[in-house]
């Protein structure tokens, strides 16, 4: 009986408590246990035993299981080997499911991925050409750095094979390589591989090489994919052969190419406009823009008018397709209509809205309807916006009375007949409708002075009805620009005066200035009593500081010079136009040039919303000098000493004798022996160094803070090891117009915690000079939580300038310390010591060991010592080993074949997790 | 009765495949084996990142080989495929006597995993067509296989470019298998 053990160890009993546990487990392995080995298997195990079935049809069953249950959001990734280890089959339909598994789950299991580059490598060189693409295509969704460079034997072989499905989907793979590391591509000679493809005999393989080189093109700021006289006759001839998607990647690079002349531009037009029959309105638009780029250069009037026309018919029936594709198209049209006007001037009926139409391309439509507008069509247009403004959705109905206005501003001869329609409107006693009217109205009068004042009366009749902040502030301007005809202009701003405190900011300006103006216009007693209550208000009851500050500039102007107040006040206006919607010319260029994407329908530059990562081809950095030197063995009791230290950022003399860690640093550096001595007589022993004039030999130190972003300062630094002590090498350059003094640095908490052992010690720094110095420093001080990186926060400040914050490099080559060789034994029984998950291991395809000579010379320089050497067939293989403070060891193994590309190293470690440092600093040593 | 008998039978000599892995560091020639194996001849390879598996039928039984690249990289993953392993194919480079002690690590350590304690192994001592290849007595020696304890284990002469000694060996590793070795 289970209860009955349980309470019988729960019993008190005077057992000793061990004796009791040993008892109860005893007891309990002999009844209970049962409970604890369920017989039911969770469904992962299942899984897993049937994924290892011997029986084909019981595995692919279990690998569909598998991807039901990802496909639902189930995490099936520990089953990772298992379905990978079903990929090697001769069916089709089991192996693109383990493919589709891997592109899911080859990101969370980078380590097992591996697993699968072997079929991979064998799926490529399959004989069914399905299989081939199938594997290519695969490979390029897997975005795993450690297997990329694995692949890319794979597709060099599918870019040439004989089979030009295989060919067109390893074209898309090398852009999606690029995306992963671009550096590879480039080593590889894909991108030659890629252009090649552009001559390729079938078409399809030819749109997709033109797809992946503009892909490429618009991550890279390098110019890699540029259309010749050559490519373009093929891309021309492929066009007319490819799919409608292949069309649209051929035409859409077309629309970049710059042709040599207008004869050119045409013939390329001639080419192209076929396409503008196609069904695909994606390939319409494509070929509309490409003739619009291309029409820029053409200067026979009668070939752009013939253009024109061809342009019209395509464009109108892209409005008969569903309202989301009319919507794009409108989207679109708005931009062209903006640069060729004359393509639709005759087919405005087609923009007339349709009582059906969603509200969104009704909207779109007046905006064309607007733009189209002419001297011919305005009566048609009109009697069109008259009826949308009763129409019942008041966004639609407003923005319907504001076209009529707008219509009045571009067309003079019509602006009499838009102005009766707008007092029709009113006189419908619809407020929205009337709030609206009185706001085009306001721009009405700006746009054609002293012509429809008449109707001012009209307007104040409908004063009451106004609610809307915008129509109150037009009414308000127009009371106050026209006071001396409005006999009761005083009564009208009165009326709004009373509830000033609680008028919108918009309302309120419009108040202030209207009552000013009409001060000024009738300087009468009632008047006046009204602008010291505005002014008052303005300027003592507001927390507005544009209200207040206007307010006091007219009450400044009123109490100087009423007459200058005339002249600044009611100064004659400049007649407006109606640029409204109207884009920016370079803006509508590069839109143009951006038909048929998103950002044509944004009316937005790409830019604008979408972040891209450009590539730019790496400068060859040479992040460490060269003068560093091995130094002298430096006792581990060295770090601890100055790691005792506490932070020595601040410069309080109190303190300064109680610290003098620096005299008991071993093997003191020469430069600095002289500064100590100077030390002792500024009385300032906190062991900061005092700068030195030559520093700095070798290349010229990284800069951290350009003189752009430090207001004329810049700081160039790095972290340097010398003769067993790191310090930070600093190049202060004064391009400002001051002098700047009081130089204090502080790092903010990282990885080893590396902080200042002393002051920074810079002289003032005038106009143009510059400052190098050397600052000692000491290690874990503030050391930050989390995995290593390799992230040094720094702030600098001076007495003239803000605080200044960069970020730099910590370089794990600066910790490695002077004892860090090991004997062969040692190293023997430390690899052997450490387990195998210590070992970490990468590959560098960019290095080139020349000469293991040199290499090992130029490691030893940074204190990484060499122990074996071994042959391996052609290869070479090197021991070697370092030391990090606190007595970390990193054993190194480096494998390479002189002369050609490829370095592979392994290291091993009691703190793997430092391998990435390692890596990186050990990539930037033999890089150089 | 006789259904029963005839399901015995076939599961001992028919049906049943027997999973065997082939290991043993890179370059020991591991996938040569394998296609000299399944098909009869050499095909060329290139370093296996990952693994290559095939069927060979041998004296009636069905093996279905594992073979595991041998790159320092891809060898902390063979333990994935150590459950129901009936007998692991150890290739050695013969030739590579620089090497014979991390072969022989990596040997040692595959006979502690607890998932292999019943598998039989079987020591190809490969390349024996290249000149200063140690004889499987060298090998024997250098593998340390005196150690072995518990287990049933041959080694064989082999040299796969020439498809010698090959045969043998799985003719060994098939007669352990039916006798219950696996």
């Amino acid at each position: 009986m289970p209860f009955s053990t349980f309470s019988l160890s729960v019993a008190p009993s005077n057992r000793p408590p061990t004796e009791s546990c040993e008892e109860r487990e005893r007891e309990m392995s002999g009844h209970d246990s049962k409970y604890f080995s369920t017989t039911k298997k969770g469904e992962i195990p299942e899984l897993k035993e049937e994924l290892n079935s011997q029986y084909k049809d019981k595995r692919k069953d279990a690998v569909k299981k598998v991807i039901a249950a990802m496909t639902v959001g189930k995490d099936v990734s520990s089953l990772f080997t298992d379905v990978v280890n079903c990929m090697q089959t001769e069916n089709l339909e089991l192996k693109k499911l383990v493919y589709l598994y891997l592109i899911n789950y080859a990101k969370s299991q980078p380590d097992l991925a591996i697993l699968a580059v072997n079929t991979f490598v064998k799926d490529s060189q399959d004989p069914n050409p399905l299989i081939r693409a199938l594997a290519v295509r695969t490979m390029g969704c897997i975005r795993v750095d450690k297997i990329t460079e694995y692949l890319c034997d794979p597709l060099q072989r599918c870019l040439k094979d004989d089979d030009p499905y295989v060919r067109k989907t390893a074209a898309i793979c090398v852009a999606k390589l690029y995306d992963i590391n671009a550096e590879l591509v480039e080593d590889r000679g894909f991108l030659e591989a890629l252009k090649d493809l552009i001559s390729d005999n079938n078409p399809m393989v030819v749109a997709n090489a033109v797809a992946a080189l503009a892909e490429i093109q618009e991550n890279s700021s390098r110019p890699i994919f540029e259309i010749t006289s050559h490519t373009l006759s093929k891309l021309l001839t492929a066009l007319n052969e490819c799919t409608e998607w292949g069309q649209v990647f051929i035409l859409d690079a077309l629309s970049k190419y710059k042709a040599a002349d207008a004869r050119e531009a045409e013939n390329i037009v001639e080419r192209v406009t076929p396409r503008l029959q196609h069904a695909n309105c994606a390939v319409v638009l494509s070929a509309v823009k490409m003739i619009l780029q291309q029409m820029e250069l053409i200067t026979s009037t009668d070939v752009v008018r013939n253009l024109c026309k061809k342009m019209a018919p395509p464009l109108v029936t892209l409005l008969s397709a569903e309202p989301e594709i009319q919507y794009v198209a409108l989207r679109n049209i708005n931009l062209i209509v903006q640069r060729r006007p004359t393509i639709l001037a005759h087919e405005i009926k087609v923009f007339f809205c349709k009582y059906n139409d969603p509200i969104y391309v009704k909207m779109e439509k007046l905006e064309i309807m607007i733009k189209l507008a002419s001297d011919r069509n305005i009566d048609q247009v009109l009697l069109e916006f008259k009826e949308y403004a009763t129409e019942v959705d008041v966004d639609f109905v407003r923005k319907a009375v504001r076209a009529i206005g707008r219509c009045a501003i571009k067309l003079e001869r019509a602006a009499e007949r838009c102005i009766s329609v707008l007092l029709e409107l009113i006189k419908i006693k619809v407020n929205y409708v009337v709030q609206e009217a009185i706001i085009v109205i306001k721009d009405i009068f700006r746009r054609y002075p002293n012509t429809y004042e008449s109707i001012i009366a009209t307007l104040c009749e409908s004063l009451d009805t106004l609610d809307e902040p915008e129509a109150k502030a037009s009414m308000i301007w127009i009371i106050g620009e026209y006071a001396e005809r409005i006999d009761n202009a005083d009564e009208l701003l009165e009326s709004f005066l009373e509830s000033f405190p609680e008028e919108p900011a918009q309302v309120q300006l419009q108040l202030l200035t209207a009552t000013v103006k009409l001060f000024l216009k009738k300087p009468t007693e009632g008047p006046q009593q009204m602008i010291q209550v505005v002014l008052n208000n303005a300027t003592v009851e507001t927390d507005n500081p544009d209200l207040r500050d206007r307010a006091y500039i007219y009450w400044r102007l009123l109490s100087t010079d009423p007459e200058a107040a005339k002249d600044v006040v009611l100064a004659e206006k400049p007649v407006i136009s109606d640029d409204s919607n109207q884009l920016d010319p370079s803006l509508l260029d590069e839109l143009l040039s951006n038909i048929a994407t998103l950002s044509s329908v944004y009316h937005k530059p790409p830019e604008a919303f979408v972040t891209r990562v450009k590539t730019t081809q790496k400068t060859e950095e040479d992040d460490y000098p060269d003068g560093v030197e091995p130094g002298y063995s430096e006792s581990p009791s060295h770090a601890v000493d100055s790691a005792a230290s506490p932070p020595a950022t601040s410069s309080s003399a109190p303190h300064a004798a109680a610290r003098q860690p620096v005299p008991a640093t071993p093997a003191p550096v020469p430069d600095l022996l002289g500064d100590l001595i100077g030390l002792d007589n500024d009385n300032n022993g906190n062991g900061a160094i005092v700068p030195v004039d030559i520093l700095h030999e070798g290349p010229p130190l990284p800069v951290v803070l350009p003189a752009s972003t430090g207001q004329g300062l810049q700081i160039s630094a790095q972290l340097v090891r010398r003769d067993g002590q790191i310090f930070y090498s600093l190049l202060f350059e004064n391009n400002s117009q001051i002098p700047l003094d009081g130089f204090m640095i502080q790092f903010n908490k990282n990885t080893f915690g590396v902080a200042a052992a002393g002051p920074l010690q810079v002289p003032q720094l005038l106009p143009g000079t510059s400052a190098s110095t050397l600052l000692p420093m000491v290690l874990f001080q503030n050391i930050a939580p989390g995995p290593p990186n390799t992230l040094l926060q720094v702030a600098v400040k001076n007495n003239q300038q803000p605080v200044w914050y960069f970020n730099d490099k910590l370089s794990l080559v600066v910790f490695f310390s002077e004892d860090g060789r090991m004997e062969r034994s040692a190293f023997l029984e430390t690899w052997k010591s450490l387990p195998d998950s210590n070992e970490v291991s990468k590959d560098f395809p960019g290095i080139v060991v020349n000469s293991v000579e040199a290499t090992l010379d130029q490691l030893a320089v940074s204190n990484m010592f060499f122990i074996a050497k071994r042959k391996h067939a052609n290869q070479d293989v090197l021991y070697l080993s370092a030391k990090i403070p606190r007595g970390i060891p990193f054993l190194i193994e480096l494998t390479a074949v002189v002369g050609i590309p490829g370095l592979k190293c392994a290291i091993k470690s009691p703190s793997p997790e430092m391998a990435p440092l390692f890596f990186e600093a050990l990539e930037n040593l033999l890089k150089s | 009765m006789g259904i029963v008998f005839t399901r015995l039978f076939s599961s001992m000599f028919g049906n049943r495949e027997a999973r065997i892995l082939v290991l043993g560091l890179d370059n020991a020639g591991k996938t040569t084996i394998l296609y000299r194996l399944q098909m009869g001849e050499v095909v060329s390879t290139i370093p296996t990142i990952g693994f290559n598996v095939e069927t060979v039928q041998y004296n009636n039984i069905k093996f279905q080989v594992w073979d595991l690249g041998g790159q320092t990289s891809i060898r902390p993953y063979w333990r994935c495929y150590f459950p129901n392993t009936q007998a692991i194919i150890y290739v050695v480079d013969s030739s590579d006597t620089d090497r014979l002690v991390i072969a022989k690590d990596e040997f040692h350590a595959i006979l502690e995993e607890e998932e292999l304690k019943g598998a039989v192994v079987l020591i190809y001592a490969n390349k024996q067509d290249l000149p200063g290849a140690l004889d499987d007595a060298a090998v024997t020696e250098a593998l340390e296989l005196h150690k072995i304890k518990n287990r049933q284990w041959s080694i064989f002469k082999t040299s796969a470019i020439k498809g010698e000694g090959l045969f043998e060996g799985l003719d060994w590793l098939s007669n352990t298998l039916k006798s219950g070795g696996g």
